[in-house]
């Protein structure tokens, strides 16, 4: 018997190194615990059918010496991931019967380390939500306390890990996609800079914003991860090339970490959450971190440029869905009547909101108000961020200002459900990386994060510093 | 400070006839709902870029994204290498064509 509760990526390797068990008994351990616990969790939308091959593909590096740390590692793949003959629907109807005609970036990198992914996990429909209620395929639920919503829109890959049905997962964020359900299930996930993964193969939703992030349940298994999929790619045009990741001084630590307290007084923090957060800084300081007030007056705008930005980018990625070249086609007597059909039945409510507010702000009329304005915003934000880290290795705030909510309770308030993402804002407008890592839990067995966020391609500050806390909860 | 704009649902049809989706009465006086306090929130923004020194903001949205990726012109794959994947994902085809509603 396997103990997956605590079970690492080294710990697996190790294990399946020496021999204690093969890559067939640990993926069997898994698929036996998705057969338990997935009909009520519904994290997985689908398990493949193909696991039979990429385990002997793992179990054949192992024999011939070419294992690496991830070979036989199984994976849980968020559903807007392009795996090559497999269905990526970003848990959309319209894309309900979509195969990949490609491998994106990451499963490239992945497969090449033997990693056996099981299945694609449910989220929000095209990433639009912060709790995986907007899913065509069912809500997903938080496995710490099934009555609640594992955050979203990674919600399915998150749940997959946190109730042992996967090692690891890859997410997706455009705004705290994999940082909140990180905290709303107690795991670690991370969201790097902007440009280190190569959004190649990854269904876009807002393409400024967007990247691909791990989740485990130790930051090391993060770090792992990560290392493999971070790396240029000439397919994805804002990959960063590897002259420009050569220009970054990896300077050691000052092991300082900023507080930016107008932020977190405006930030409707819970007043669970804040003890939490406090208690934490306190152990941060116990671990030999000073930490300073931090000054960020246009910080607190960022979830105003972020629901500018985003909603015009999905105005213009999800233009594509029309019904002719891929994805959900609803027959009528002229093209114009197609499309709005199909489009209609395709998308969910969510994604008709989002589409028609990005048309808006980028009508005639409107433009300068919202979406230029928003863009200057975003540049004075980056600034002060910048500013502020000569001084700090990275500043802290809570993942979330809330706990996990029920099922249903913010589905009717789009602005409340937005409000999720507040803490989230900042690292992808400034395209730098952020972790949530775990920080307790409280009396009812609900999970506290708290977020670290470093300065442009220094996902290693965000390892050390998480490493560092993890030890100390 | 109050941006307060109040979305008609005669504006979602707009919208909703630009952005290529039916839509129901009762779904475009929900979305009108939605907007006014959106709006108002996002609104927020027109605050900060009045505080701050016009200079960064005289810049335009397109001076931001002024970095051109470019490469040969070179094909990368045979011809027709991928066609068939490509068109088995589409719903409707004829002949190695998509299939679309007469136009004219």
């Amino acid at each position: 018997m396997i103990d997956l509760k605590n079970l690492t990526i080294e710990q697996a390797h190790d294990s399946l190194e020496k021999g204690d068990y093969t890559v067939t008994e640990l993926v069997k351990t898994y698929l036996d615990v998705i057969k338990e616990k997935n009909s009520e969790l519904n994290a997985y939308l689908e398990v493949y059918n193909d696991l039979d091959s990429q385990i002997k593909k793992a179990e054949e590096m192992f024999k011939d010496g070419t294992a690496t740390i991830l070979t036989g590692i199984p994976m849980a793949l968020k559903d807007n991931i392009l795996f090559e003959g497999h269905i990526a629907s970003a848990s959309s109807k319209i894309l309900g019967n979509h195969v990949a005609t490609y491998d994106s970036f990451v499963i490239k990198k992945l497969k090449k380390q033997g990693v056996v992914f099981l299945g694609r996990t449910n989220m929000d429909e095209f990433a639009m939500g912060s709790s995986t209620e907007t899913s065509a395929y069912g809500v997903t639920r938080n496995p710490l306390d099934t009555s609640r919503v594992p955050g979203g829109s990674s919600g399915g890959s998150a749940a997959s890990v946190a109730s042992d049905m996967a090692l690891v997962a890859l997410g997706t964020e455009t705004c705290g996609s994999v940082r909140q359900p990180a905290s709303f299930c107690g795991l670690v996930g991370l969201k790097p800079t902007y440009g280190a993964v190569s959004r190649s193969g990854i269904i876009s939703m807002g393409s400024s914003l967007d990247q691909v992030g791990p989740l485990g349940k130790k930051v090391r298994d993060v770090e792992i991860i990560f290392n493999v999929i971070d790396g240029h790619d000439v397919l994805d045009s804002t990959s960063i090339p590897d002259s420009k990741r050569e220009l970054i001084k990896k300077e050691p630590l000052k092991k300082r970490i900023g507080v930016p307290q107008e932020f977190l007084q405006g930030g409707g923090i819970n007043e669970e959450v804040l003890k939490n957060f406090k208690e934490s800084c306190e152990k941060l300081k116990k671990a030999g971190y000073e930490i300073v007030d931090v000054s960020l007056p246009s910080i607190k705008y960022s979830l105003a440029v972020y629901y500018i930005i985003m909603p015009a980018e999905v105005s213009s990625n999800l233009a594509r869905y029309d019904g002719i070249r891929y994805g959900l086609l609803e027959k009528a007597d002229n093209l114009f009547s197609v499309y709005t059909k199909s489009r209609a039945n395709g998308f969910g409510r969510e994604a008709r909101r989002r589409i028609l507010l990005g048309t808006y702000i980028l009508s005639h009329g409107y433009y300068d108000a919202y979406y230029n304005t928003a863009i200057k915003v975003r540049k004075i934000i980056k600034d002060e961020l910048l500013e502020m880290f000569k001084n700090v290795d990275a500043f802290v705030t809570p993942s979330v200002p809330f706990l996990p909510f029920k099922l249903g309770e913010k589905l009717d308030d789009p602005l409340s459900m937005y409000l999720c993402d507040i803490f989230s804002a900042p690292a992808n407008l400034a395209d730098i990386p952020s972790i949530s890592v775990p920080s307790g839990k409280n009396k009812d067995g609900l999970s506290f994060g708290i977020q670290f966020t470093a300065p442009f391609l220094r996902e290693d500050i965000l390892f050390t510093i998480g490493k560092d806390f993890e030890k100390l909860v | 400070m109050c941006y307060s704009i109040s979305m008609k649902s005669e504006d979602i049809k707009k919208l909703a006839d630009l952005a290529r989706i039916d839509m129901s009465e009762n779904e475009m006086q929900e979305i009108a709902k939605s907007f006014d306090s959106i709006l108002a929130y996002v609104g927020q923004v027109q605050e900060v870029s009045k505080l701050n020194d016009q200079k960064s903001l005289e810049k335009n949205a397109d001076d931001y994204f002024l970095n051109n990726v470019m490469r040969e012109d070179n094909v990368t794959n045979k011809s027709g290498e991928y066609t068939d994947k490509i068109l088995k994902q589409a719903p409707d085809t004829e002949g190695g064509f998509l299939k679309v509603k007469q136009i004219l």
